[in-house]
């Protein structure tokens, strides 16, 4: 099962925390830092898989991450995961991203961070890979906005904040 | 939400604080500001909705939001569904399972559950799924399950309801019915929708692995499924992900098919095989781009580990090898890095590892790869395939790469080049060589496990003895200073030293020299062996004596009071008028008793418990063995049981939980710790031990011809009642053993080892005085027991006295000893039973993982060493009671074990003094609340032992504590 999904940027500082166990908040920031300082030492050519996060499981766990731009996408899953699996998911998440946000950066990230977990809740669910099309991924969170827009709530549909480095620019894998 | 303004300030503010310490004070300000505005009672939705977002901003930042769980419980009843999500995601962020508050969200996750919303439905559910505590589990899973069947159900409710119906049996299996659910389940992997069938596929995978014969009609489905994606190519496009079609649910499926045993069914046989024909040559394909072969990849490695699981020694595998000999040479990383991990796979599994061997020379490059998970994977991979032939190569090739090692893998790779050596090893200096270079060049990453067994191993062999001294005394001399070499050289000096006393070099001063010259550096514990080294020279080699006693003089002032007790301890022992006692001191140790090698075990250890099974392990061919035993039976009981799945709801405990094992006869992890260490207080324990032995005490032996009372216990019958107290004495250290108008007799009792301490105490209730009072209590050759102390001559009126028993187990007994007591001069007997049975002299075991457990367990096997009873429980079970019950027998218990949390699985060890030993016990009782009925399993190396015990639990058991 995947046990965390983790952003953070290249500074290690956290765009989203998602803990699929049950984890004091001390001890996810311990592991946040635990796996940027893994994480961002390595060069971009090497293979995207580590192994044994020492607070979540130890050797069992396996670290699958993919590095966009200024942004590490991190998921840490026990050792029934297929890795390459894994690692497409991470691509289909940061595609629904970019398709949601209409070319994603980091901004995006932090301003709309329920959006993300929105998201992000529409792909892995408890743990599990809940869907992979993007259609699907999409289709949901559209279905979502309608319902707060007839809620009432006044969305304005402008994700205003923007940066010039799209994620997308940055795609390295 | 970008609508919410104050939030998008907030968020701005925090950014622009380039400091902690700013970051910090922006806040605090803002919880200070939070908490006031929460206090206010007319909040609308809107700004609850705005202040939940803020803490969670802070969340994410990492700082404690200890506040807001209520106001986000609030949002969730919400009807504007923008605050409800809002609220759902504050509550599966910040929500703990087991808080309190989960309790307010239930009644509103259950109308979610059941509104006409979809959108609303998955909300819920997927709250349930993050939060999944108990409460949550008990009642809301049965709607959760209705979702999922229900023929109304969109897709995207459906394949919700899966995760989250999988997401509760993980965490609480045993409040749902999933066998009654399992053809309704299995059926729904057929589902149209890809998404559905891959969320339904994941849950069956959880489910069939605990209950394998109810679910073992999703084979077929799963492979019905890779024929419609692989053959029909019916799928919806959609699904398709840079070419392949839902690469997800493929390797879902075929990961699936590797928990069941190969099928039996040759038309199944060929459609797998077509099967995999088909992904093998769709890997073929060139690649478009990263993602493309990434997810061809992906189903293609998931392809190989089934094709190894069916038949390592098909031609598939064959093709296979090839492949993956090609994959480890790749120029992409991740494609080396699974390379070599599927490659140790098959090495794990396949008869003949010559295909892999071919490999050899990249598989060793692969060590000095330039990522550390690409080295990781290969180390496991030359453990796996290392076997006789290669084993020179490879160890020598590990060797010389430790050197230049990773820190975080040197421990790891120690403990593996040890085994390897001890496993491969042909010529005994070969094994000598290699294991003295590993401690001399991994210096403090050597466990002391390794040297232990190295000592075991030595002292076992007495070929290598000569040559082991030799090369011990070689390295000693170097300059180069190492503390476990020093240990090792130590010990095996001696007891061996004398072995190569006659060579040049080697002569007793000379050993001595070599020692002593390191001994100013080593650590206290070290100094304290290297002193019982000394008196074995002495022992050894009278000639030096002179030399060693100036040491010994020396240490008598030292400091240190483990030192200073050995020096003069030893001072003693050698400057006795004649050498007896130092003969027998220093007697050569005897062999070890052949055990397992803990270095397996604690490698082992490393690989604890995931969600799901582990699939193969790395190792050789023998450390997947028990996995395949186990895929073996469930194929047998699959066609016994053919079509009634009911009668074998309670699988093997091997198929539950199927984990590495190797070599014979597993230990308890310290026992090697013991022995080896036993012998650093050699001196000091004999003689602990004579005084033990040493019948009575001076005090005992004048008291007693007073005091003896001739009578035997047999002639006087016991009285009425007594087995009350008795009964409850046997789990308990203290209480009532008897009671009656005129005396209390209560007991208070403890036990080390073979030995243990009653303290009998004699309340006098009546107005006269008990006067004289005589006691007896008679050994046996198998329980000896001793009065000591004062005994009482006389209890007065409402005085008490107290009789002091000291008790030693010399052999496995089931005789209840008993308690004579005489007052008056003859006139009045009490016979009593003493709550003295085998299990009182049981030390619990809790550190024992699942893994050593099973290993253990199966080792014993079933009758006669098992002793089996099911027990009609004649009060009602208390799961609590039962827990006291046997933790009061002195069973440890295992939390985790069993799978069944209502099971209890326990272990011990029996300390049955000189003639009985040591023996270790497992057992397992399996309560049946429903019928309230047990199943006790008693499991020993001992016949009579298992029998015993089990006859001591079944009373209680039966009859409440």
């Amino acid at each position: 099962m995947i046990k965390s999904v983790l952003i953070f940027n290249n500074h290690g500082k956290p765009r989203l925390i998602k803990f699929y166990q049950q984890i004091d908040i001390a001890t996810q920031q311990a592991l946040v830092q635990e796996i940027y300082s893994l994480v961002s030492k390595r060069p971009d050519t090497v293979c995207n898989f580590l192994e044994g996060s020492k607070l979540l499981g130890g050797k069992d766990t396996r670290v699958i991450y993919r590095h966009y731009a200024t942004l590490y996408f991190v998921f840490v899953v026990d050792e029934s995961e297929s890795e390459l699996g894994i690692l497409d998911l991470i691509q289909v998440f940061v595609e629904s991203l970019d398709r949601c946000f209409e070319n994603v950066c980091e901004l995006d990230l932090i301003f709309h961070f329920d959006e993300v977990h929105h998201i992000l809740s529409e792909i892995v669910q408890g743990g599990m890979v809940l869907e992979t099309n993007m259609n699907e991924i999409v289709a949901a969170i559209n279905e979502m906005n309608k319902a707060k827009k007839k809620s009432g709530s006044t969305t304005t549909g402008s994700l205003s904040v923007r940066a010039s480095e799209t994620l997308r620019a940055g795609f390295r894998h | 939400m970008s609508a919410m303004r104050g939030l998008t300030v907030f968020i701005a503010d925090i950014r622009n604080c380039r400091v902690r310490e700013l970051e910090e004070k922006r806040i605090n300000k803002e919880m200070a500001n939070i908490r006031s505005k929460f206090k206010e009672t007319n909040l609308n939705g809107y700004q609850k909705k705005k202040y939940v977002c803020k803490l969670l901003y802070m969340y994410i930042l990492g700082w404690e939001i200890d506040f807001g769980h209520l106001e986000a419980v609030n949002l969730i009843s919400s009807t504007k569904y923008s605050e409800k999500q809002i609220g759902y995601l504050a509550v599966t962020l910040l929500f703990h399972e087991n808080s309190d508050l989960v309790r307010l969200v239930v009644n509103s996750t259950k109308k979610d559950l059941d509104d006409m919303n979809e959108i609303n439905n998955c909300l819920a559910l997927h709250a349930i799924a993050n939060i999944g505590g108990r409460e949550m589990a008990e009642s809301l899973a049965p709607d959760v399950h209705r979702l999922l069947i229900s023929p109304t159900s969109k897709s995207f409710v459906k394949k919700k309801a899966a995760l989250t119906l999988l997401r509760l049996f993980r965490k609480h299996p045993d409040v749902m019915p999933v066998t009654d659910w399992a053809e309704r389940i299995i059926s729904l992997m057929e589902d149209y929708d890809l998404g559905v069938a891959l969320s339904v596929t994941t849950l069956v995978l959880a489910l069939a692995q605990s209950h394998p014969l109810e679910y073992a009609g999703c084979y077929e489905k799963a492979v019905h499924r890779l024929k419609r994606i692989l053959i029909d190519r019916d799928y919806s496009l959609d699904y398709i992900y840079y070419k392949v079609p839902t690469p997800w649910l493929q390797v879902k499926c075929l990961r699936l098919l590797q928990y069941y045993p190969p099928p039996e069914d040759p038309k199944l046989r060929s459609d797998i095989s077509e099967l995999l024909q088909i992904i093998m040559g769709n890997s073929q394909d060139a690649p478009k781009n990263v993602q493309h072969s990434n997810a061809q990849n992906a189903v293609l490695f998931e392809a190989i580990n089934l094709a190894i699981h069916l038949d390592s020694n098909s031609t598939i595998c064959a093709q296979a090898a090839q492949l993956l000999g090609r994959f480890i040479s790749s120029k992409e990383t991740n494609v080396r890095y699974l390379g070599l991990e599927t490659m140790a796979h098959l090495a794990a599994c396949v008869d003949s590892l010559e295909p892999i061997k071919r490999h050899q020379e990249t598989i060793m490059m692969s060590l000095r790869d330039k990522d550390i998970s690409v080295r990781r994977r290969g180390l496991d991979l030359l453990y796996s395939m290392c076997d006789m032939t290669n084993a020179k190569v490879v160890v020598s090739e590990l060797l010389r790469y430790l050197q230049v090692a990773d820190y975080a893998m040197r421990e790891e790779m120690v403990l593996k080049i040890a085994i390897l050596a001890e496993k491969f090893a042909t010529a005994y200096s070969w094994y000598v060589d290699i294991i003295l270079q590993l401690i001399s060049t991994a210096g403090e990453q050597v466990g002391e496990e390794v040297w232990f067994r190295v000592v075991q191993i030595v002292t076992n062999n007495e070929e290598l003895q000569e040559y082991a001294a030799k090369t011990v005394l070689n390295y000693l001399g170097s300059p180069q200073y190492n503390e476990t070499m020093v240990k090792v050289g130590g010990y095996i000096l001696g007891e061996f030293g004398h072995l190569i006393a006659n060579y040049p070099g080697c002569s007793p001063i000379e050993q001595f020299q070599a020692v002593h010259a390191k001994f100013n550096l080593c650590s206290l514990n070290t100094r304290a062996l290297l002193l019982t080294t000394y008196v074995k020279f002495v022992n050894l080699f009278p000639e030096i004596k002179g030399q060693v006693l100036t040491v010994f003089n020396q240490y008598r002032y030292v400091l240190d009071s483990e030192l200073q007790q050995r020096a003069c301890e030893y001072l003693a022992v050698s400057t006795m008028q004649t050498d007896d006692m130092l003969q027998t001191v220093c007697e050569e140790m005897p062999p070890f008793p052949e055990r397992e090698s803990t270095l397996l075990l604690k490698l082992n250890q490393k690989i604890g418990d995931t969600e799901d099974k582990r699939v193969w392990f790395i190792g050789g061919k023998e450390a997947n063995l028990e996995r395949q035993e186990g895929l073996k039976r469930m194929a047998s009981m699959r066609m016994n049981s053919t079509d009634s799945t009911t009668n074998n709801a309670q699988p093997s405990p091997t198929q539950q939980k199927q984990q590495p094992t190797s070599n014979p006869a597993p230990s308890q992890p310290s026992q090697t710790a013991m022995d080896l260490l036993a012998f650093d207080d050699l001196t000091i324990s004999s003689n602990n031990n004579n005084n033990a032995n040493v019948p009575p005490s001076p005090a005992a032996a004048v008291a007693a011809p007073i005091q003896e009372l001739t009578k035997s216990p047999n002639e006087v019958q016991l009285p009425q009642g007594y087995e009350l107290g008795y009964n409850q004495s046997l789990y308990t250290s203290e209480g009532v053993l008897y009671e009656n108008a005129q005396l209390q007799v209560s007991v208070k009792s403890e036990y080390h080892g073979s030995h243990g301490r009653l303290a009998i105490y004699i309340t006098n209730k009546s107005m006269m005085p008990l006067d004289p009072i005589r006691f007896n209590a008679p050994s046996t050759d198998k329980l000896s027991i001793q009065m000591t102390g004062d005994v009482p001559k006389k209890i007065n009126p409402a005085e008490q006295g107290c009789l002091l028993l000291q008790v030693e187990c010399h052999d496995m007994f089931n005789e209840i000893p008993s308690l004579l007591m005489e007052f008056n001069g003859g006139n009045d007997y009490l016979h009593l039973k003493l709550p003295v049975v085998l299990t009182k002299f049981q030390e619990p075991i809790t550190t024992m993982d699942g893994a050593s457990f099973f290993k253990r367990w199966n080792q014993i096997g079933g009758a006669p060493r098992e002793n089996q009873v099911i027990i009609t429980a004649q009060v009602p079970i208390q799961l609590e009671t039962v827990r006291t019950l046997l933790q009061g027998f002195k069973f440890g218990l295992l939390i985790g074990v069993d799978p069944n949390p209502n099971n209890f699985v326990g272990a011990g060890v029996i300390d049955m003094g000189k003639a009985g030993g040591k023996v270790g016990v497992l057992l397992r009782l399996e309560p049946n609340l429903e019928q309230n009925m047990y199943r006790l399993t008693v499991r020993t190396p001992s016949e009579s032992v298992s029998e015993q015990l089990r006859v001591l639990l079944e009373r209680p058991l039966t009859f409440g504590a």
